[in-house]
Parts: C-alpha cells; structure tokens; sequence
C-alpha cells in the first residue's frame, strides 16, 4: 500500500519540480514498506540522504498525506545499505564471479557532507553497530532487493567469505605475448602451487595491461582445483573502507580474522595504500599474518614496489620477498590477437587485415582498444554493414582523427626534444654531436613507426635529409633497443607518451 | 538520521498545470546522433554494455541524453540518479558514494571535476564499485576521455573503455526539425515558416529555443490562439 502511495506520489514530484531536480533527488530514493504504516525511503548515500531531507521531505510528507490520508502515518528516511538487486546483472554474470558490491562503509562513513551540519547514525548504523562485523558481509540488505548469493566458503566461526571473482577473467581468456608472458607464466605457477611457489606474487604495470585479468585467473584456477578453497578478491580501496568501518564500530577484531583466515587474498592497486597509514599498519599485519601461515598473497600495482610514494619502507621490502613480475603494453601482434579474441567472445566476424588496422592505430592499452572494437561493433550492428578495414575507419574517425594529432611528425619532434632536453630546432640542425644525433635517430624511428609518412617525407621534415638517413637511423635504433637498455626504455618510454 | 513524520495533514492538492516538457529520448532529435541515442537507450534499459560515455560542446545534447536515459529507466523500473558534477564539485567526493545500489548512474559534465586529484580518485573507485556490482553509468563531457586532462592514468584508461560518441550539433534544418519535434510533443502545431522564424531570430542553442518554445507555448494556453508567425512576433516582441 505505502508502494503504491509513493508511485502516486512520485508522479506529483515529477510534475511540481524541475526534471533535474527529480531526477538528481528523487528517483534515486527506493521506497520501501516499513510496516504499520510507515514508508522508508532509502537514498543511496548521505548526500542524497540530508539534501532530500532539507529541500523535499516535507513536501514528500504532504503529498502522502494528501493521497494517502492517514494510510501512512511515518515516513522515515535512510540511507540504502545493501548491493543492487540481482536482477539487474548482465545475463553472462556468472554463478560465482560478479561481486555484489555492498559498501556499507562507504556509506556509513564518517565524512559527512561540507554543508550539513547534523550528523547521526542513521538507524542501519546503529542496526549494524550492535552486530559483529565481518568486513564485507553480514550487511543487512534493505527490503526486497535481496542480496545475490555468491560462491562464500564457511570457515570456522561462521565466517563466509566471498570471492568477488570475475569468472570472465580466466587464463583460458587471457591473450598470451611477449609483454606479459612472465607475468603468466608466475600466475600458472602460483595457481598450481599456492602459498609455496611466489609468495606474495606482485603484478606490476600501466593501466590496462591485464594485472587484474591475471590475478582473477589465478584465484579461479585455484578454486577449480580446490572449490572449497577461501578466496578473496579486492580493490585495496575496499579493504580500507572495511577497515574505516570496522574501527568505527570497535569492531577491528573479526576484521583481522576476516581477513586472516583466507587461503589466498588478492588485493588490486595497492597504490591506493599510499598516504593512508593505520590501513599499512594492518595490511602489514594481515600481509605477515598470511605469509607466515603460507596463504597466498597477490598483489597488483602500477609501479615498482619502491617506486610507491607514501608507502612504508618495510611493506615496500616486504612486496619483494616473492616474486615481482611486470606487464607491459601489448606488441602490435599480441594487440591483433586480443582484438581477434574480443571479437569472437561477442560472436562477430573480424577480419585479419581490420584486427590490424585498428591494433595499427591504438597501441596504448587493451581498455582502449576493446573500446574502439566496441565502438566498431555497435556500427556494425546499427547499419547492418559488413566489418571491413574502410568501415572501420569511418567508425572511428573521431578517435583517429585525435591519434592522428598526437602523433604528426611535428609533435614527435616536440616530444623527442622534450624528453631528451633539447630544442626542436636540433632535430632539424646539421649537428652531429651525439647528444643531437641519437635524438634525432630515435625521432625518425618513431615517425617511421607511429606515421603513415614516406621515408623521404619523413627525412624532409628533418632538415631536408636524405630517406637512406632514415633508413639507416631506423636500423639503428631497432638494433640499439636489442642492444642498449637505455635507448630501450627511452623508446617504450616516447611511445608511451605519444599514444596515451 | 532517521526522519519521522507521525502527523498528517491533508489540505489541498496542488494542481500541477503546466505540460511538462521532461527531456525524453522520444522528443530528442537524433540528428547525426542516432547510434549514440540507440546505445544510451540500450544502457539505461539494461542493455550488455554497461558504460556509455558521450562528448560534444554545450549545447550538443548530452545533458538531455543523460536525463532521458533516467526516464527510460524507470520506464522499465531500473533505478536511476543523474548527477550534474558542476553543480555538485564543492561538496567532494562523497557525493559518489553508495551509487552502485542503483541500476543507472548518469554524471554529467565529468569535466568539471577533471584535474582534481579527489574526484578523479573517487571517480576511479565508483567506476570499479558500479562495473563490479553491473550497474550501468553514463558520463557527458565536453571533450574526449583522451582530452579531459585527467591525470590518473588509472581514470583515464576506464574512461576509453565504453562506447565513446561524438555528439554532433544539429545545423539550421536539424534545429528547425528539433524545435518542430519538441513542439509536437507539447502538441503544438508548429509550421516549418513558423520554427525558421523563430530560429533566425533566437539566440541558436537548442536550450534557448526550447525555452522560447516554453513561453510561446504558455502564452497559447492562456490566449487560446495557435502558434503562428503573427502570435510569435506578438508574444515574443519581435
């Protein structure tokens, strides 16, 4: 009945407000039957929560009494503590994997918003605050919306863990190629041998390179071999917020034997510890905790342990003591087969020479690379065409027309000159002196590579050179980045700052 | 914070008179836009790919796209917020938080808050909070992920990873179609004489034609006369 009177009503508020209003305030409240007469509307957080009730409660509470009478006598306004109904997920959501993302510290958390100056437990606080706290479980689900029952593991004390896997991420799924074939190889390792092979195993790399394909895949492996084992999967900004809210309500005892009593814990982007020290001190913990138990740890992040700034030197220290791999970006080959992969997963017919064309044109990560076939895809289903390399190009003219700025001959120069401190007008320059020349090398290479530019337009935009220059420095440089490690990164590093 | 009302108190029922005249994908003219309509729509009606991302200068219909989809979702009953991230940028972060219980999120002029080193943290961690939990979510920007100037590569590389549209501004006879579309759906009946007049007399954002469209419109309703050239260059002063 409260239902029904809240439809009623909401169509009242859509008309008396602006539509932004409504749809910034109003629509996201989810509206609940409370009992003997009462309506509990619950907002997504605290925000929404104090704006509602400052600018629209209490004509909320008038329209229910004037279409409802006295069917509803209470209104009560909370903040919504439970994950998303199942219904919403992706059909492919599988069985086990979609974590159902509750973030019950994140909206209970302390920070209340700059304007509202009231703040007090809302009654899901106080519910929760005289409940034992597991991190990330046991958060009372608001009403209907019940919560997805996902693969957990009883471990004694009536702790269930959830996994938080994505069963789409898979080693079966995962494109092998030299940029990243260590880093497989010491996930297969540590899948067969957990907790003795590499502990922890620290996944290092850019973005969108496959850490976090990866570390799902290990943990799924595991769970095949072992469909008991206790896996937890997280983003190191959850494990904070688990910590925040099990402090909060003194109850950081069952967030350590949470934690503690996994057989393998895999924790994303462990740069995010940076700067947040009581979260490193019990992360040490924990991390010494496991090891010493023999549970697997894995870790990703997007630099060098010691590269981490605002992170302890011993939690720094403490990442090398297993086996740190890197990823990197994808070579042109690796890129075509991933394109080839994605495109057979959502059952389209790509051919070899378009997979080419697009992994030609976007060499900066997988994100963005399964973003443009998206994009090429979608065009392909909207006008029923055929995928060829000429629809490709006209799918994604705007993101090429954006590539082809970034990497003109003329911004090459810029970025070559920058990168090694000297002036644009060098590269064009007679010099030959060695800190002129190897720039200028480097430079011609990397037009060669990134432009669809002729030899001799090339030597032109270098001072009038001759194409045999070019040549001969493109051979150059490809035999120093076999040879000389400096040139090497230097040119990872050029690449990565003219495709991204 | 609990809010309780115990007493009611009935009095009369405010009219609502106006039409209302909510930005919908059906009075939305696509223009050169149409994929781009067809995939807001898919995602806000829960649709396989679950993040959308559209760009163009202001004026070039983002703002109407994200309330739309909001519409279009509660149509099928999925719960919706949209979040005007200029209107919001003072009040940080937290502002983002809990989002993953609903089913669609719609952040609008992400721009804003790009640059920001919080917001963009926040933004980066509710991006992995609502993939994670399958809630969908649309950004309008007023430039491309790869021209936002974010400075979290983390951010950035998500950004890249939807589908990413161009919102191409419609020329005169697209607004002249826009502002006959829109005036349909107030059912007004708008000539093309009569849309052409107002557009080459009107500041050209399609927002500030809509809002003389407005005025015409209730000025129509209290005058009891049809919308035509004389009545526009009656009300409008013209």
């Amino acid at each position: 009945m409260a239902i029904e009177l809240w439809q009623t009503c909401l169509g009242y508020l859509q008309e008396e407000f602006p539509s932004q209003q409504f749809n910034t305030w109003i629509r996201p409240l989810k509206a609940e039957s409370g009992g003997d007469r009462q309506l509990r509307l619950l907002a997504p957080n605290r925000f929404v929560m104090d704006w509602v009730s400052d600018k629209y409660l209490q004509r909320i509470r008038e329209l229910l009494a004037e279409v409802g009478g006295d069917r509803v006598t209470e209104v009560v306004l909370e903040v919504r503590t439970g994950a998303a109904s199942s219904a919403r997920r992706p059909a492919r959501t599988p069985q086990r994997a979609r974590p159902a993302s509750t973030s019950p510290a994140r909206t209970s958390a302390p920070r209340a918003p700059s304007r509202v100056e009231r703040v007090q437990p809302s009654a899901d606080q106080l519910r929760q605050a005289s409940e034992p706290v597991q991190p990330d479980m046991l958060m009372k689900e608001s009403g209907a919306s019940a919560k997805k029952k996902e693969r957990q593991a009883d471990v004694e004390g009536g702790i269930r863990h959830q996994t938080h896997l994505n069963n789409l991420f898979t080693f079966e799924t995962f494109v092998q190629g030299k940029s990243n074939q260590l880093a497989l190889a010491a996930a297969q390792q540590v899948a067969e041998n957990p907790g003795s092979s590499y502990n922890p195993l620290f996944i290092y790399g850019g973005v969108g390179l496959g850490k976090t394909h990866l570390m799902h895949a290990v943990g799924a492996a595991m769970l095949e071999r072992n469909p008991n084992a206790k896996i937890v999967y997280l983003h190191s900004e959850r494990f904070v917020a688990d910590m925040v809210k099990a402090l909060q309500l003194n109850a950081i005892n069952d967030f350590k034997r949470y934690y503690r009593t996994v057989d393998a814990l895999l924790i994303d982007d462990i740069q995010f510890f940076a700067g947040k020290d009581r979260s490193q001190e019990e992360f040490f913990h924990t991390f010494n905790a496991l090891l010493e138990g023999g549970q697997q740890m894995i870790l990703t992040c997007d630099r060098y342990p010691k590269e981490i700034s605002g992170l302890e030197d011993r939690l720094k220290s403490r990442f090398g003591w297993g086996l740190t791999v890197a990823v990197e970006p994808p070579e042109l080959e690796t890129r075509v087969a991933i394109l080839m992969k994605k495109a057979e997963e959502a059952r389209v017919r790509l051919p070899h020479d378009a997979a080419f064309f697009i992994a030609q044109k976007i060499r900066s990560n997988v994100r963005e690379l399964e973003g443009a076939l998206k994009r090429v895809i979608a065009n392909a289903h909207f006008t029923g065409s055929r995928i060829t390399t000429e629809f490709i190009r006209e799918s994604l003219k705007d993101l090429l027309a954006l590539q082809d700025k970034l990497v003109s001959i003329d911004n090459i120069q810029r970025v070559v000159a920058e990168y090694y401190k000297i002036k644009v007008a060098d590269l064009h320059s007679k010099r030959r002196s060695r800190s002129v020349a190897r720039p200028r090398q480097v430079a011609m290479a990397l037009s060669k590579e990134l432009t669809n530019h002729s030899l001799p337009e090339i030597g032109n935009a270098f001072g009038g050179r001759d194409h045999t220059t070019v040549l001969h420095a493109c051979r150059k440089v490809a035999e120093l980045r076999e040879t000389d490690t400096d040139i090497r990164e230097d040119y990872k590093n050029l690449l990565r700052l003219l495709s991204s | 914070m609990t809010d309780t009302v115990t007493k009611a108190h009935p009095h009369q029922l405010a009219l609502s008179v106006g039409l209302r005249d909510d930005a919908t994908l059906s009075n939305f003219y696509p223009g050169d836009n149409a994929l781009a309509v067809v995939a807001v729509r898919a995602a806000a009606e829960g649709g396989d790919e679950h993040f959308v991302f559209v760009w163009g200068p202001s004026g070039s219909g983002g703002t109407h796209l994200l309330q739309a989809a909001c519409h279009a979702a509660a149509a099928v009953g999925r719960q919706s917020l949209y979040l005007p991230l200029d209107q919001v940028v003072a009040y940080g972060p937290q502002v983002l938080e809990g989002l993953e219980s609903l089913e669609l999120v719609c952040l609008d002029h992400l721009h804003a808050v790009a640059g920001d080193a919080d917001w963009e943290e926040g933004l980066f961690h509710l991006f992995n909070r609502l993939r994670d939990a399958g809630c969908a979510l649309l950004v309008a920007a007023d430039a491309p992920p790869r021209r936002l100037r974010i400075r979290l590569p983390d951010l950035a590389s998500r950004l890249s990873w939807g589908l990413v549209f161009q919102l191409h501004g419609l020329d005169d006879a697209g607004k002249v179609q826009a502002l006959q579309l829109r005036a349909h759906a107030r059912g007004i009946q708008l000539s093309e004489e009569a849309a052409l007049y107002i557009l080459h007399r009107s500041p050209r954002q399609m927002s500030a034609l809509f809002a003389l469209l407005e005025r015409l419109d209730s000025a129509s309703l209290s005058a009891k006369r049809r919308v035509t050239i004389p009545f526009i260059k009656e009300t409008l002063g013209w």
